[in-house]
């Protein structure tokens, strides 16, 4: 087996040289002061749809001139509009100093405890990043992410595999995840934690489990996940000491007395009885249910489940929201959707169905230069320095960069949501939640 | 981790009855009762390998290189990095697309996955667009994407992996319109890493007993239920007419030998070329060969498939071990067909669309429901064995098929592909969908076979993904399940329907 231990890491020079043409090509790609890719994109991320994400991230705002709301998939979001859109693209920077002050009176902020446990926790947009796991990305994408979650007054979290110590700085904008493989789960880790998230599915392959495969458990991978280097590591579906509502309690219980101030997130898929599966958390003791769609991002997944396991997010979300309230429990517990969260608009319309906030996952890793490729699992990784641990590739990303980068995309996130909000009369994000009054469906293409 | 054999008579002893004698505790110096003989182990298993490519396939992407800002760029290069080679020869392409002998001058388009590094950092001199060749594969319901993994799982036999999310439209008609069930956490069986590996795919073909009976002696009494099983829920479906070689014939029925399925072969070109066996099933009527013929098989099949009805007792009387399936397309009038086969005595209907899926003006997927509603209906269902094929192209289809009522699907056209054949025109019906053979096939079965081993274990292994997300342990459960499938139309008048527009 080839080990990475071999290929050596990049030189000074050789990082300034790549990452400079890297950054430029960014920029002018999504400026359009050069030829877009012709082979870029596909239905849910459109070649528009990247570039916008570049764009956002270079310039802290929405390119009015390409569609940066909506992909070309034919259904879902892609299907729904807000009322108030009739024009061909968006501004989000309507003129007038009366337009400017209103969106900055808009509250955008999002509880995340409606329980009287745990810490009283709200942060301050309507999103938090999703848990990306070392090893299936880069100590510096993590820290990138972590850093753009202080600033923003949000949250990242770590994934599935441990916790780099690059992260410590940030320990209070970072949810420890706790998967079936149990990797890197610590109790120091549970103890420093605002959130632990129980990972029971991920959306991308629900019922399948998780697979990083051996080429990207490099030595620092392997240590913090206390395996071997070089060898493929599973994290077997589901969790093998969980077999009903009362087993899961057990598990919320056991976190909660390492660490009795942490919110739990229950991180679920779709499954037809997802509705039922929220309440079941809910009464297990969550503050957070999180859905999380089939059309979501992963470092590796077999393809036929990403398109065929479990209901699109767009279908999951007013099917729990609906099933809280007529449980009466619905102000009692946050509901965050994730897995095909794309755009600004799609964050409103997810609340707009019933959510009360996102997750990001790919689009951030788009503002950093994601192609969509879809070649993450491939051989080194990522040849961007996304996805991947290989000690040259992943210094394409330095954290100063990836931050900035994911801060002028939140802005950019920040502006439209705060002008979607303004645009319907909307005193808060908070008050969007289940308004499909203002939404209408729309015939493909339109 | 060594683990104790297994112990059947502590086993046997703690299945008594509250009415027996107290359990005796294991005698633990008592002699082990001996394991089985290894070589008496068997667990179904498909042998995968990789079989490279014989034809010269598109490739994805072409890559496009301008010569003259290449050789500017190294100048600019050589000039700024004077010294530091590693910088100078560093090259955009992770894959080794540049990598040849003289780099980026030659580049190498076979191993481009489309990453879009290269034209990103240098766009004045990479260009990457789509192939127009590989755009143009298949026809208009095998769409390149599917040929592209057909031709992957044949080579590999593995399960197609990428990483990011779905790339593809959301939902669709068909098969595209289903999403099927997952539990957070129920799986298989509490065994294993997974719960995956010890879930059947084997399926029973033939008429199921609702019942048994039995004599004063507590025998099994009656007629023997003409039961057969085989280890996929996939059976290799006639070749194409035009298609049909003595080496397909015969790639055939190795194939359904190893797989330890069945392979439907005319009868006529059973005879012609000498084949025979309990794997294959020959398929009487006319153009096909005559029922007389079936008495010339070297060995007697196990199944015998009929075109007509009417074709049931010569058939039963020139085979009279085999059970009798008849061939039935989903044409104006089949479900009256459908239930007068099953009053007539047959036990294993195969219901077929064209190549596409469409038959009486419906997709395959809402005509296999009717046909399994139909039944349930009649009380009819667990009597009788649904084989269905038709619009059956990628590996998501079979459990989607059975999920919507069929007890196994037969394999057309993603055979052909699997062995590079490439379509002449739209490939519509076994009677008139041409293709170009790949170089080299004739009098090559090993190739063959292999390749389609590989294509049936990349199907069977993503089927036990579906099965395990579901936390089902055998494929036979799967039939029918509605209630675990979720149809989009259902999804999204359920989500959407208060938004305005929805509907108009």
């Amino acid at each position: 087996m080839a080990s990475a231990t071999e290929i050596k890491a990049a030189s000074p020079t050789l990082v300034a040289k790549v990452t400079h043409y890297l950054h430029d090509g960014y920029r002018d790609r999504s400026a359009g002061v050069i030829e877009e890719p012709p082979a870029l994109g596909d239905a849910r991320w459109t070649d528009q749809l990247i570039l916008s994400g570049w764009y956002m991230a270079e310039h802290g705002h929405s390119p009015e001139f390409r569609e940066h709301r909506t992909g070309a998939s034919g259904g879902g979001f892609d299907r729904l509009r807000f009322k108030f859109e009739r024009d061909a693209l968006f501004a989000a920077d309507a003129a007038g100093a009366e337009a400017e002050s209103a969106r900055a009176a808009v509250d955008m902020s999002l509880v995340l405890n409606r329980r009287d446990t745990a810490r009283k926790l709200t942060i301050k947009v309507p999103w938090y990043g999703g848990g990306m796991s070392f090893g299936s990305v880069s100590e510096n994408v993590m820290v990138s992410r972590a850093r753009a979650a202080k600033a923003w007054g949000t949250l990242t979290c770590t994934g599935e595999g441990g916790y780099p110590a690059g992260l410590n700085p940030y320990a209070d904008h970072v949810i420890t995840q706790v998967a079936t493989g149990l990797f890197g789960v610590r109790e120091e880790t549970i103890q420093a934690a605002p959130i632990v998230e129980f990972k029971y599915a991920q959306g991308a392959k629900p019922g399948l489990g998780g697979h990083l495969l051996g080429d990207k458990s490099t030595t620092s991978v392997a240590q913090i996940r206390e395996s071997v280097p070089w060898v493929s590591l599973f994290s077997p579906f589901p969790f093998h000491s969980v077999y009903s509502v009362e087993d899961h309690k057990k598990h919320i219980d056991w976190a909660r007395t390492i660490n009795p101030d942490a919110l739990i997130s229950v991180k679920v898929s779709t499954p037809t009885d997802v509705d039922m599966v929220a309440v079941g958390s809910y009464y297990a003791g969550a503050h957070i249910i999180h859905l999380d769609g089939s059309y979501g991002g992963t470092g590796a997944a077999p393809e036929i489940a990403k398109k065929n396991i479990a209901m699109p997010i767009e279908y999951a979300i007013p099917r729990v929201h609906k099933h809280l309230e007529k449980e009466g429990i619905r102000d009692q517990v946050t509901l965050i959707a994730s897995g095909g969260i794309r755009t600004a608009f799609d964050v409103a319309k997810s609340i707009a169905l019933g959510a009360d906030g996102c997750v990001l996952g790919t689009s951030e890793l788009v503002a950093m230069g994601c192609t969509r490729c879809s070649n993450c699992e491939r051989g080194r990784g990522c040849p961007f320095g996304l996805t991947t641990t290989d000690p040259e590739l992943q210094e394409w990303v330095q954290p100063d960069w990836g931050a900035m980068r994911l801060g002028n995309m939140y802005a950019a996130f920040d502006r439209q949501l705060r002008e979607i909000c303004r645009r319907c009369d909307l005193p808060s994000i908070a008050a969007l939640r289940g308004r499909t009054d203002l939404l209408r469906f729309v015939a493909e293409g339109e | 981790m060594t683990l104790a054999p297994p112990r059947p008579d502590v086993g046997r002893a703690r299945t008594t009855g509250p009415d027996s004698e107290p359990l005796a505790e294991p005698n633990a110096s008592a002699p082990r009762p001996p394991a089985p003989p290894p070589e008496h182990y068997q667990r179904y298993h498909i042998d995968t390998r990789h079989m490279p490519d014989r034809a010269d396939l598109p490739t994805r992407f072409r890559v496009e290189v301008n010569r003259f800002e290449l050789a500017k760029l190294l100048f600019k290069e050589i000039r700024e990095y004077w010294g530091d080679w590693d910088v100078v020869l560093s090259r955009p392409c992770v894959y080794g697309v540049f990598s040849g002998p003289v780099g980026g001058f030659a580049p190498r388009p076979h191993l481009c996955v489309g990453c879009l590094r290269c034209t990103i950092q240098h766009p004045e001199a990479v260009t990457i667009r789509r192939n127009p060749q590989w755009q143009a594969w298949g026809d208009e319901y095998l769409k390149p994407a599917m040929v592209e993994t057909l031709q992957q799982e044949a080579a590999l036999g593995a399960v197609p992996v990428k990483g990011q999310g779905y790339r593809g439209r959301m939902g669709g008609p068909g098969w595209d319109g289903i999403w099927t069930d997952m539990s957070e956490i129920v799986r298989p069986t509490r065994d294993g890493i997974h719960g995956r590996e010890t879930i059947s795919t084997v399926v029973d073909l033939g008429a199921k007993p609702m019942y048994l009976r039995f004599d004063a002696a507590g025998m099994p009494a009656g007629e023997t239920p003409a039961v057969s099983q085989v280890q996929l829920p996939m059976v290799l479906d006639m070749p194409p007419v035009h298609a049909m070689t003595p080496t397909i014939a015969a790639i055939w029925a190795a194939t359904a030998h190893d797989l330890q399925t069945l392979a439907l072969l005319p009868l006529r070109v059973m005879r012609e070329e000498g084949l025979s066996g309990s794997q294959l099933v020959p398929v009487v009527g006319p153009g096909l060969g005559d029922p007389a013929g079936l008495a010339e098989l070297a060995r007697a099949p196990r199944m015998v498939e009929i075109t007509d009805a009417a074709l049931a007792d010569e058939v039963r009387a020139a085979a009279p071990a085999a059970q009798v399936a008849l061939r039935l397309p989903f044409a104006p009038g089949w479900r009256d067909a459908l239930l007068g086969a099953i009053a007539q005595g047959l036990r294993v209907i195969h219901l077929t669309a064209d190549y596409h899926g469409r038959g009486d003006g419906a997709f395959i997927r809402d005509l296999v429901i009717e046909a399994h509603t139909l039944l349930v209906e009649q009380g009819l269902r667990d009597q009788v064995t649904l084989i269905g094929g038709g619009g059956v192209v990628m590996a998501e289809h079979v459990p989607k098929a059975i999920i919507c009522g069929l007890d196994a699907v037969s394999l057309d056209t993603p055979l052909l592909l699997a062995l590079q054949f490439q379509p002449d025109g739209s490939m519509e019906s076994r009677e008139t969908a041409r293709f170009v053979a790949p170089p080299g096939l004739e009098g090559d079965t090993d190739w063959g076979v292999q390749r389609l081993k590989n294509l049936c274990c990349a199907w069977r292994d993503q089927l036990l993904e579906i099965l395990g997300a579901m936390g089902i342990r055998e494929v036979r459960r799967l039939r029918g399940e509605l209630g675990r499938a979720m149809f989009q139309e259902d999804l999204q008048r359920e989500a959407f329907g208060g938004i305005d527009g929805f509907g108009d």
